[in-house]
């Protein structure tokens, strides 16, 4: 290749390069706009919120929706859903050690209707739930909260956790059943801690799908000492009058914490999600 | 397979085959499988049975205790014959299912190439995209939804302000709240929260992909388009067909997105099978016609649910094959 013709690739492909460089940075701002605005506005006060240029800084946001009782709904929220994920979690290694290691009779079935929970509408279960919960007295109950969020997270928990395991090598928990160790040891005190990533992962995702809920929580819970973050923060969006003070401050701490678990499982929660739609 | 299990306390000597059970295998697996079972059963499965009992009452929510009339089939009639319903069907295959999907899956397959290629990697820019690809992905659906119908709205929003002051547009246009336009806004709104996860499965399986098949191709004199067409396709096919099945259950059956983005409106033009189910029974409070929607809701999404289960099965299989 003469000189003048490596000049002129380069040339056409620093060009092609500087555009898809600006299409990125254009592509990632669009990405991370909506969420950064939130924070950032989350520390404006409501008069300066809206100007492009001005910008005061407050944290009277916070501490007015504190004074409204987020407080509250932070701890219904966390509460709630650290112990539906706790309980799934335990539930779920235990399935998926059995779907993963076990023969027995109709597992293809059992597995398969496993999966298909997953792809359940929840919409239809709500009203069923909700007649039951309503006749039962079971609304405005924890428990009964707790019973749908292990439940919803179940299948898809199962699921990923029988894709963690494959990667777990049998000879493992082999050699540990010669020593005589029940299945319950060799799940907890063998598998447990070599699968943690996959675990954590797992249990992130499930605290996610409880943490942003709304459909059951709204048709569950309708007093007001019982709201979770979402339902709080939706009604702080009201009909006609938006406090936006309340509303950025609220969506900044309800988005917060999953950003936080997000960032460092990120790769974790991939190959889970998308496991076996990436071999071949 | 029982006769192994019933040999109880006896140590099973070395050189047994391996396939002995230990006798705790029958207790082992109840204990592990009964509590799964027990809630889907409760959650999945009833539930569900009484929805379709439902479906035939015209149950209503101020009547709960009550408990409604047997009314047959007439629910059916209703729905099949009506035609808000149709157009409910309508909004939830083509406009939610078929176009939300479509788009976000062209835009993932747009976006994995894109912070994949080797310029991304020459201006050090890959691991910052992919960090801060993440971002909508952990923005929760409530608070994606709030700040996307400030940033649409007509007075304050910055999507009208930047628009006007680029000159593209005069008058601020109210997105959620024109008929021409809420569509197109609603799914920008979803593509925005999901993208992330198809894009970054997109991304694993491109970077599975071995670097000598594409210098293979090349150098047999493989155009752009056929490398595409003949080696990326193919390598990328089962993810595309996974993240297709996965965003398809998410869509269909979403509720929030719409519910809290438009409210079903203008009007009811945005009404899906999901808002159309929730307004009937919570709204209206014809408990016995929205289960009847939402049995018609369920018959649909099984089909999809065959389907991904055969295609999990398939790979599932495969995969003993090779073990």
């Amino acid at each position: 290749m003469n000189a003048f013709a490596l000049g002129r690739r380069l040339g056409l492909n620093l060009l092609g390069e500087i555009v898809l460089v600006l299409v990125t940075l254009a592509v990632l701002f669009v990405l991370v706009y909506p969420t950064a605005w939130v924070i950032v506005a989350s520390f404006k006060t409501p008069e300066t919120m809206f100007a492009a240029t001005q910008w005061r800084f407050t944290f009277q946001n916070y501490v007015s929706v504190m004074q409204a009782g987020f407080g509250r709904n932070i701890l219904n929220s966390l509460v709630l859903c650290i112990g539906s994920v706790l309980i799934a979690t335990v539930i779920a290694v235990n399935a998926a050690y059995a779907f993963s290691r076990k023969r027995f009779a109709f597992k293809r079935f059992l597995f398969g209707s496993v999966l298909f929970g997953q792809t359940f509408p929840w919409i239809i279960l709500v009203t069923p739930i909700f007649i039951l919960f309503a006749r039962l007295g079971l609304l405005n109950n924890w428990l009964s909260m707790m019973f749908v969020y292990v439940s919803v997270s179940i299948p898809f928990s199962i699921y990923l956790l029988v894709g963690y395991l494959k990667a777990v090598p049998k000879s493992l928990d082999e050699a540990a059943i010669i020593d005589g160790a029940t299945h319950f040891q060799i799940i907890w005190k063998i598998v447990f801690p070599i699968m943690l990533p996959g675990i954590v992962a797992t249990a992130t995702y499930a605290f996610l799908l409880c943490w942003s809920e709304y459909l059951f929580a709204v048709a569950i819970l309708t007093q007001e000492e019982m709201k979770t973050m979402p339902l709080a923060l939706y009604l702080y969006f009201g009909e006609n009058v938006t406090e936006w003070g309340n509303v950025m401050a609220a969506s900044a701490l309800t988005t917060l914490p999953t950003l936080l678990m997000f960032l460092p499982l990120q790769t974790q929660m991939v190959s889970g999600l998308s496991a076996g739609s990436v071999k071949q | 397979m029982a006769s192994h299990s019933t040999a109880s306390a006896v140590p099973a000597p070395a050189v047994s085959g391996r396939r002995k059970r230990p006798p705790s295998e029958r207790g082992f697996l109840f204990t592990a499988l009964a509590p799964p079972f027990f809630l889907l059963i409760c959650f999945y499965v009833y539930p569900t049975v009484f929805n379709v009992e439902n479906s035939l009452t015209d149950l209503s929510l101020f009547g709960l205790r009550d408990g409604g009339e047997w009314i047959g089939l007439e629910n059916y009639v209703e729905l099949m014959t009506s035609p808000d319903f149709r157009r409910v069907v309508w909004n939830t295959v083509v406009w939610l299912t078929v176009v939300g999907v479509s788009v976000r899956i062209v835009l993932g397959l747009a976006l994995a190439f894109l912070l994949n290629s080797a310029t991304l990697k020459r201006w050090r820019l890959s691991t910052i995209s992919r960090i801060l690809l993440i971002v909508p992905w952990a923005t929760p659906p409530v608070v994606a939804i709030i700040v996307w119908r400030w940033l649409l709205d007509p007075r304050v929003g910055a999507v009208n302000a930047a628009l006007i002051s680029l000159g593209i547009i005069d008058q601020p246009i109210a997105f959620l709240a024109t008929a021409g336009w809420v569509w197109p806004a609603v799914i920008t709104i979803i593509t925005w929260n999901t993208l992330p996860l198809v894009t970054l499965t997109f991304m694993a399986s491109l970077q599975s992909l071995p670097h000598e098949l594409i210098e293979a191709a090349e150098i047999d004199g493989a155009s752009k388009w056929q490398v595409m067409r003949y080696v990326y396709i193919p390598h990328l096919k089962p993810a595309i067909v996974i993240m297709v099945l996965m965003s398809t259950f998410w869509t269909f059956n979403n509720f929030i997105y719409i519910w809290l983005t438009t409210g079903a409106g203008p009007g009811t033009y945005t009404n899906v099978m999901a808002t159309e189910i929730y307004i009937k029974a919570f709204i209206e409070g014809r408990l016995g016609y929205s289960s009847a929607a939402g049995v018609v809701m369920a018959t649909i999404m099984t089909i999809f649910g065959l389907i991904y289960l055969r295609v999990i099965a398939e790979r599932e299989l495969k995969e003993e094959g090779e073990a």
